[in-house]
C-alpha cells in the first residue's frame, strides 16, 4: 500500500504524484510535500542515527529547527550532507539516504556506543584521551572522527553555480506568517518598497498549519489571499525559500535564497543566491519554536513536537501515527488533540502535567491530569509510553508540547540580550535591537493569532510612518486569541532513563547536571562542555530547557542563570553560497597587459603579479627550463636590445599650478625644480620615515607631471596622494588621475635600443644623445602620427627608453617593436630577466623596500631633503633610524662561485655562532647573473658600506645551508653608469 | 609614409550580445576625457563648459547630454566628457571647447565601457551592483562610482532601462565576464 499514513485535506496537490527514494525504498508523495511529510506519509518513522550514541531517530519537528531528521540528499558530486528533511521540498526523482550508520539504518553496528553510554558522558573525551600524549593526533582523534560526525561530503568539486546580489527596500519583513503578512500588507499599501522573505516554500507560517480562521475563512486561504494582494503590488517583492540568516550593521541583512533546490536539475542557473539586503527599517516576524519536555527515552522515532504533529495533519494531510497521545504543559498541546480528532486520527489520551480542567472539551479523548510520561518503549519506533503512575499506553506517536520560544535569534546578532517573561515562560527580544528593527507577533511574545496580526500591522505602520509614509485605513482582520496558558515544566524528574535535551548532540538532562557538578555553570561553559546547542540546529529546541535545568541546579531563576545569545547564521549557509562566483579563475579579477595577446602567441609563461598576469619569460626554440630563457633574455638585452611590457607600473597624471610643490611634499626629494622635458627618480617615505615607494616622475609641462609607481603600490600611492591633496594640503591647486591602464608602456633596453626606436619614432624627433639625453622625456609621435611618450630611463642599467602609446595600440606596438628590432637581434623579456638585470644593477624593489627599511639603509639617505616639509622627513631622522651601525644595502657573491645564494639567508661574521645576537643582516634578492656567470645577491648588512671585500657567512637555518660570501658593491654591472648615459 | 602601422584594438571592441530581453554592447569608439576644475578657477571653467557645450556642468552624481557628448560630474572638481571619437586625440577635442580653463587628461584607453539595456537589465545588475538602481533612487542621467565583483565601476543611467558601465581597461575580461554572467543568470 502506498502512503499508508496519508489522510484527507492539506495544502498538497494530490493530482501531482512525485516519486522519490529513501535508501533503497521507492516511495511516492505529492507536490507540496516536504521529504519529512512524504516519509511520514509512507510510514517511515526511522530516518537517521544520532551523532554520538547512534540512537535510532525520527522526524521531530516540521521546520528549520529539526535536530534529528538529517539526510544526505542527491547523489554523486551533487550529494549534500546534513540536509533537514523537514526543509527539503519533494521533487520527482529525489534521492535521500540516511546518515551516520555502519551497515544498514535498521542495524547500525555503531549502535554499540549506546550501550557504552554510561562511560561516554559529557566531558568524556576531555578526561579520557589525555594519555599517552602522542596518541591524540595519531590514534584517538582519527578514531573519534571516523565514528562521530553525521553526513559525508562527496569530496568532489561542487558542480552547482551560486550567485550573490544586492537588494534595497524601505521595509524588510522577515517571516510570512500572520504577523509578517499583516506587516507587509500594511507597509505595501502605503507604496513603500517592501521585501517579504520567508524560509518556507509555502508562505503563511502557522496559518498553513492550523485550523484557526481569519476573517471567517481558513487561515491558509487568508494567507493565500494576502499573498495575492502583495504579489499584485509593484512595490513589494515576495521572496519565498529565502532565509534571512543574519542582521548586520546599518540595516543590512544577509539572506539565502534557495532557487533550484526544489528542482531535480538547476538548468544551468544558480542553485542559491546570497543576498545582501539594504533596508531602512525591518520587522522581524520570525514566529516561535516549540520546545520539548525531557523525559526518559523521549528521543524515539514517533515522539514529536505537538505543533509539528498538527502541521503534518493540517498542512500535509499526513497522520504521523494511528494511536497518538499528547503530553503537554500548556493549552496549545490540546489543539493538537483537537485537530487530530477532527481529522479522525485516534487520540488515546492527553497527558497534561497540570492538574486542572481541560481547556478544550474533547469528549472522546481521555484527559490524564497532573501526570507525566516517564519512559517509552520501541527502539526503532515508538510502541508505548509509561506514565508516572505506572500505566502503559500503547501509542505509535507522542506529541509533546513544552511551550513556545519566540525566535529571537536575529535580535541578538548585535549583542542584544533577550529578557525573560514569566507569563509565557520564555525569552523575548529586549535591550538594543539591531538599528531599525522592530519585532512583531510570536517572535515578540505575542503568542496568539489575533495579537500577532495586530502587532504585525502596528509595527509596520510605526516603522513606515517614521520614513514619512502614511498608513492606509483598512479593516483589521478578524481572528481569535486562542488559549495559550502554560506552566514552567521542563523535565520529568521521576524519569530514571536518559532524558534527551539536545537530540542533535545527544545531550541529556544528566549531562547538564554533570556539567553543573563539575563547575561548568555559566551557560557559555555549559554549551562548550556538553556541546549543547551546537551544530546545524544551534539548539533551537534544546537551549531553553537545558538552561532551565541549569537554573534549577544552581537554585537561581532562569534569567539569573543567563541566556546564550545568537550569532549569524540563523540556519546553515552552504560554503558554496558564501563563495558565490569567486572560484577557479574567477576567484579574483585578472588584469592583462596590452601586449598579452602577443605574448601568448610568442611562448610567454605568465605569472600573477597582484591581479596582473605578466610574462615572466618567453620560451624560444628548444629551451628546456626557465633559466635557459631568462639567461638568454638578460644577455640579449645587455648585448643587443630587449623589449619588456612595463605597463603594470602605476601611472598618475598630475596637473595644477601647485603640482611641483605638491610633489615636493609627497616625495622626499625635490621635483619643483625639475625642468620640463626631464625625468627624476623619486623616493616616498611613510609618515614614520620608513621607505614607502619609489619610481620616476617626468615633467611634461609647466603644470603637468607624470608619476610612475611600483606595480604593487600603484593604487596605494594614488590613494595616499588623494588623501594628502584633499586633507593635508587642500589649498593646493593639484589634480590627479590614474592613467595606468591608458598607456601601453614598453622598456626598450640595450645598446641597440636607440637604433631600434629611430625606426619607429617619427623622423621629426631627434633621439641623439645630445637632443634626448639620459633622464630626458617628451611627447612624440610614432608610426606616422600616433601620439606617444618617450622617457629615457633605465632599470636594467643599459642605454634604455620607455615608450608609451595609447593602450589600444599596445598589442600592435609590441609587434612593431619586435619587427623593427629584428635586424638588431631584439628579444622580448619578462619579469624574471627584468629582475636579474635590476639585481645586477643594484636597484631596490619590494624585497628591499619591505616596510622595514629606511632611505639610509638602501644608501639613499641623501635623497631625504631636510630643507623642506615633506611626508616622513622629520621622523626619518630619529636616532635609531640613522644609527651608524645600521644595515646598508650591498651586493654579495659566493666565495665559491659555483654556489647558489639563497634569499632570506642571514649574515653571520666568521667564527661566530649562528644565533640572533650575532645577526649581521639578511639577503633580500638573489639571481644567477648570466653576464657574470655566477650567483649574485643583494642584501642588508651592518655598516656594509665600510666592509667591501670582507668575507662573512650566509646562513639559512630554514634550508640548512651555510656558505661564505664576499661583500661587494651592489652595482655588479657598469658601476659608473656609462652605458645608460651612452 | 611611415614604415610601420599601429592597429587599434580596444579590449571590448565588438561586444554585442542579446540574452532574453537584455542586450549587452560595447559602445563604439567611446572617447573619455577627464576635466579637473582649477582651484580658484572654477567659475571660469564652468563658464567655459557652459559656452563650449551649451549646457551647465551637472551636479555631482549627475550627467547631462550636450549634443552627442555626455558630461558626467564625478566630484566637486572632477568631471568626465564622454563622446564618440575614433582618433587618439580626444583631449585635443575637449581642449578645443574649454581652452586652458580646466586641466584635461585623456582617459579613453584607461576605461572600457559596456552598455546594458532592456527590461531585465536592472534585475541583472542586482547580482553585482551594490547600489540601489530603482528609478526613484537612481534616475535617468544619474551617475555613481561603485564596485562590482571587486572592480571599480562608474555607472550611468542612460535611459529608463539602460545603463552605461565603465571599468578599468586592463581587467576588461573580468568585467565582461561579471556582467555577462549576471545577465545569463537572470535570463
Amino acid at each position: 500500500m502506498t502512503q499508508p499514513n496519508r489522510i484527507g485535506g492539506g495544502l498538497i496537490d494530490r493530482s501531482k504524484e512525485i516519486k522519490f527514494r529513501f535508501n533503497d525504498k521507492h516511495l511516492k508523495g505529492f507536490e507540496g510535500d516536504t521529504l519529512a511529510s512524504a516519509l511520514l506519509a509512507n510510514g517511515q518513522r526511522l530516518v537517521g542515527r544520532s551523532f554520538k550514541y547512534h540512537r535510532p531517530r525520527g522526524i521531530f519537528t516540521a521546520g528549520s529547527e529539526e535536530p534529528n531528521a538529517l539526510v544526505q540528499l542527491r547523489t554523486g558530486a551533487h550529494q549534500e550532507p546534513n540536509t533537514r528533511a523537514t526543509m527539503v521540498e519533494l521533487f520527482d526523482g529525489l534521492r535521500a539516504t540516511s546518515q551516520n550508520h555502519r551497515g544498514s539504518l535498521e542495524n547500525d553496528l555503531m549502535a554499540v556506543t549506546d550501550w557504552l553510554s554510561p562511560f561516554l558522558s559529557a566531558g568524556f573525551y576531555y578526561k579520557t584521551f589525555m594519555w599517552p600524549k602522542a596518541f591524540w593526533e595519531k590514534f584517538y582523534e582519527p578514531a573519534i572522527r571516523s565514528s562521530a560526525g553525521l553526513g559525508r561530503l562527496s569530496m568532489k568539486e561542487d558542480p552547482d553555480i551560486y550567485d550573490k546580489g544586492f537588494l534595497h527596500c524601505d521595509l524588510l519583513v522577515i517571516g510570512a506568517g500572520p504577523a509578517g503578512l499583516a506587516a507587509a500588507l500594511a507597509a505595501g499599501r502605503t507604496g513603500a518598497r517592501v521585501i517579504l522573505a520567508d524560509e518556507d516554500f509555502q508562505p503563511g507560517g502557522r496559518l498553513t498549519a492550523e485550523t484557526l480562521e481569519v476573517d471567517g475563512m481558513a487561515g491558509a486561504d487568508w494567507a493565500a489571499q494576502a499573498m495575492a494582494e502583495l504579489a499584485a503590488m509593484d512595490n513589494v517583492r515576495v521572496m519565498i525559500r529565502t532565509t534571512v540568516y543574519g542582521a548586520y550593521d546599518h540595516g543590512i541583512y544577509g539572506a539565502l535564497e534557495r532557487c533550484t533546490d526544489h528542482l531535480a536539475d538547476s538548468g544551468g542557473k544558480p542553485r542559491q543566491i546570497l543576498w545582501r539586503i539594504y533596508s531602512r527599517r525591518a520587522v522581524l516576524a520570525a514566529g516561535s519554536t516549540e520546545r520539548p519536555i525531557a523525559f526518559g527515552n523521549n528521543d524515539r522515532p514517533g515522539v514529536m513536537l505537538a505543533g509539528a504533529v498538527r502541521t503534518y495533519v493540517n498542512r500535509f494531510g499526513v497522520a504521523p501515527g494511528r494511536e497518538v497521545a499528547v503530553f503537554t504543559n500548556n493549552d496549545d498541546g490540546w489543539r493538537t488533540a483537537a485537530d487530530l480528532t477532527e481529522k479522525g486520527v485516534h487520540v488515546r489520551a492527553v497527558i497534561d502535567c497540570r492538574d486542572r480542567a481541560a481547556p478544550v472539551q474533547l469528549p472522546d479523548v481521555r484527559h490524564i491530569r497532573g501526570a507525566s510520561v516517564v519512559d517509552t518503549v520501541g527502539r526503532k519506533g515508538l510502541k508505548s509510553i509509561t506514565l508516572t503512575d505506572g500505566q502503559v499506553l500503547p501509542v505509535d506517536c507522542l506529541a509533546v508540547s513544552g511551550g513556545w520560544n519566540p525566535a529571537v535569534h536575529l535580535t541578538c546578532h548585535q549583542r542584544g540580550r533577550p529578557e525573560w517573561r514569566d507569563d509565557i515562560n520564555a525569552f523575548v527580544p529586549a535591550g538594543s535591537l539591531p538599528v531599525g528593527m522592530a519585532v512583531a507577533g510570536a517572535a515578540n511574545g505575542s503568542m496568539t493569532l489575533a495579537a500577532a496580526l495586530a502587532e504585525g500591522r502596528a509595527q509596520a505602520e510605526a516603522q513606515i510612518s517614521d520614513l514619512g509614509f502614511t498608513p492606509v485605513q483598512a479593516e483589521a482582520p478578524n481572528a481569535e486569541d486562542e488559549p495559550h496558558e502554560g506552566v514552567a515544566f521542563w523535565y520529568v524528574k521521576e524519569s530514571r532513563k536518559r532524558a534527551w535535551l539536545d537530540q542533535q548532540n545527544d545531550v541529556t538532562v544528566k549531562d547538564v547536571k554533570l556539567s553543573h557538578r563539575e563547575g561548568y555553570r555559566s551557560v557559555e561553559l555549559l554549551k562548550r562542555y556538553t556541546t549543547l546547542g551546537m551544530a546545524t540546529d544551534q539548539g533551537k529546541t534544546a537551549n531553553i530547557p537545558a538552561l532551565a535545568i541549569m537554573a534549577e541546579c544552581t537554585g537561581k531563576s532562569i534569567p539569573e542563570t543567563g541566556t546564550t545569545i545568537f550569532r549569524p547564521p540563523y540556519t546553515p549557509v552552504p560554503m558554496g553560497a558564501l563563495a558565490g562566483r569567486s572560484r577557479g579563475k574567477d576567484f579574483r579579477p585578472y588584469r592583462l597587459t596590452p601586449s598579452h595577446k602577443w605574448a601568448e602567441e610568442h611562448g610567454a609563461s605568465f605569472v600573477n603579479v597582484g591581479n596582473w598576469l605578466r610574462a615572466e619569460w618567453y620560451v624560444q626554440g628548444d629551451e628546456k627550463g626557465w633559466r635557459d630563457s631568462v639567461d638568454r633574455e638578460a644577455k640579449t638585452t645587455r648585448e643587443k636590445v630587449g623589449i619588456c611590457d612595463v605597463t603594470t607600473l602605476g601611472k598618475i597624471d598630475i596637473k595644477g599650478r601647485d603640482a611641483g610643490a605638491f610633489l615636493d611634499k609627497v616625495y622626499s626629494n625635490t621635483f619643483s625644480t625639475l625642468k620640463v622635458g626631464k625625468v627624476r627618480y623619486g623616493l616616498m617615505l611613510r609618515e614614520d620615515g620608513i621607505c614607502y615607494d619609489d619610481g620616476t616622475t617626468a615633467r611634461l609641462g609647466e603644470n603637468h607631471y607624470v608619476m610612475t609607481t611600483t606595480t604593487a603600490n600603484a593604487v596605494l600611492v594614488f590613494r595616499r596622494m588623494e588623501f594628502a591633496r584633499q586633507c593635508l594640503w587642500p589649498n593646493m591647486d593639484v589634480h590627479m588621475i590614474s592613467t595606468t591602464d591608458g598607456w601601453a608602456q614598453f622598456a626598450v633596453a640595450g645598446p641597440k635600443s636607440r637604433d631600434l626606436l629611430r625606426k619607429v619614432v617619427d623622423k621629426e624627433f631627434d633621439l641623439s644623445n645630445e637632443a634626448f639625453p639620459f633622464m630626458g622625456c617628451g611627447e612624440i609621435t610614432v608610426c606616422g602620427g600616433t601620439p606617444a611618450r618617450l622617457f629615457r630611463i633605465s632599470f636594467s642599467g643599459e642605454l634604455a627608453y620607455e615608450i608609451a602609446v595609447p593602450a589600444r595600440y599596445g598589442n600592435s606596438m609590441m609587434g612593431v617593436l619586435m619587427e623593427a628590432g629584428k635586424e638588431f637581434g631584439a628579444a622580448p623579456y619578462g619579469t624574471e630577466a627584468l629582475g636579474v638585470m635590476r639585481i645586477e644593477k643594484g636597484h631596490a624593489t619590494g624585497n628591499e623596500l619591505n616596510g622595514q627599511t629606511t632611505a639610509y639603509n638602501i644608501g639613499l639617505g641623501k635623497m631625504v631633503s631636510q630643507k623642506k616639509e615633506c611626508i616622513g622627513n622629520v621622523l626619518s631622522q630619529r636616532p635609531e633610524m640613522i644609527r651608524e651601525d645600521a644595515v646598508r644595502l650591498m651586493g654579495f657573491r659566493p666565495v665559491d662561485r659555483s654556489k647558489k645564494l639563497i634569499a632570506g639567508s642571514h649574515f653571520i661574521n666568521k667564527g661566530e655562532d649562528a644565533v640572533m645576537e650575532n645577526d649581521q643582516g639578511w639577503m633580500t634578492s638573489v639571481a644567477f647573473s648570466p653576464n657574470l656567470g655566477h650567483s649574485i645577491g643583494l642584501g642588508f648588512v651592518k655598516r656594509g658600506h665600510e666592509r667591501k671585500g670582507e668575507i662573512i657567512r650566509a646562513v639559512s637555518p630554514v634550508h640548512g645551508t651555510e656558505m661564505e660570501v664576499e661583500i661587494v658593491s651592489a652595482h655588479f654591472v657598469d658601476p659608473e653608469g656609462e652605458r645608460l648615459r651612452g | 609614409m611611415a614604415e610601420y602601422t599601429l592597429i587599434s584594438a580596444p579590449p571590448l571592441a565588438g561586444v554585442d550580445q542579446t540574452h532574453g530581453d537584455i542586450r549587452l554592447t560595447a559602445p563604439k569608439d567611446l572617447a573619455i576625457v577627464s576635466v579637473a576644475l582649477p582651484l580658484g578657477g572654477e567659475d571660469a571653467a564652468l563658464k567655459a563648459v557652459a559656452s563650449g557645450y551649451g549646457t551647465d556642468l551637472p551636479d555631482v552624481g549627475k550627467s547631462a547630454m550636450a549634443g552627442e557628448a555626455r558630461l558626467v560630474r564625478l566630484g566637486a572638481d572632477q568631471a568626465f566628457v564622454l563622446f564618440q571619437r575614433a582618433e587618439p586625440d580626444a583631449e585635443k577635442v575637449v581642449a578645443g571647447k574649454l581652452g586652458d580653463t580646466a586641466y584635461l587628461t585623456d582617459q579613453t584607453d584607461t576605461w572600457c565601457g559596456l552598455e546594458i539595456s532592456g527590461p531585465g537589465s536592472r534585475t541583472a545588475l542586482e547580482r553585482i551592483c551594490p547600489l540601489d538602481l530603482h528609478a526613484d533612487a537612481f534616475a535617468e542621467h544619474d551617475a555613481a562610482r561603485t564596485v562590482m565583483e571587486h572592480l571599480g565601476v562608474i555607472i550611468i543611467r542612460t535611459g529608463q532601462d539602460s545603463f552605461l558601465l565603465l571599468s578599468a581597461s586592463s581587467s576588461a575580461g573580468s568585467f565582461l565576464h561579471a556582467v555577462e554572467t549576471s545577465i545569463k543568470n537572470v535570463s
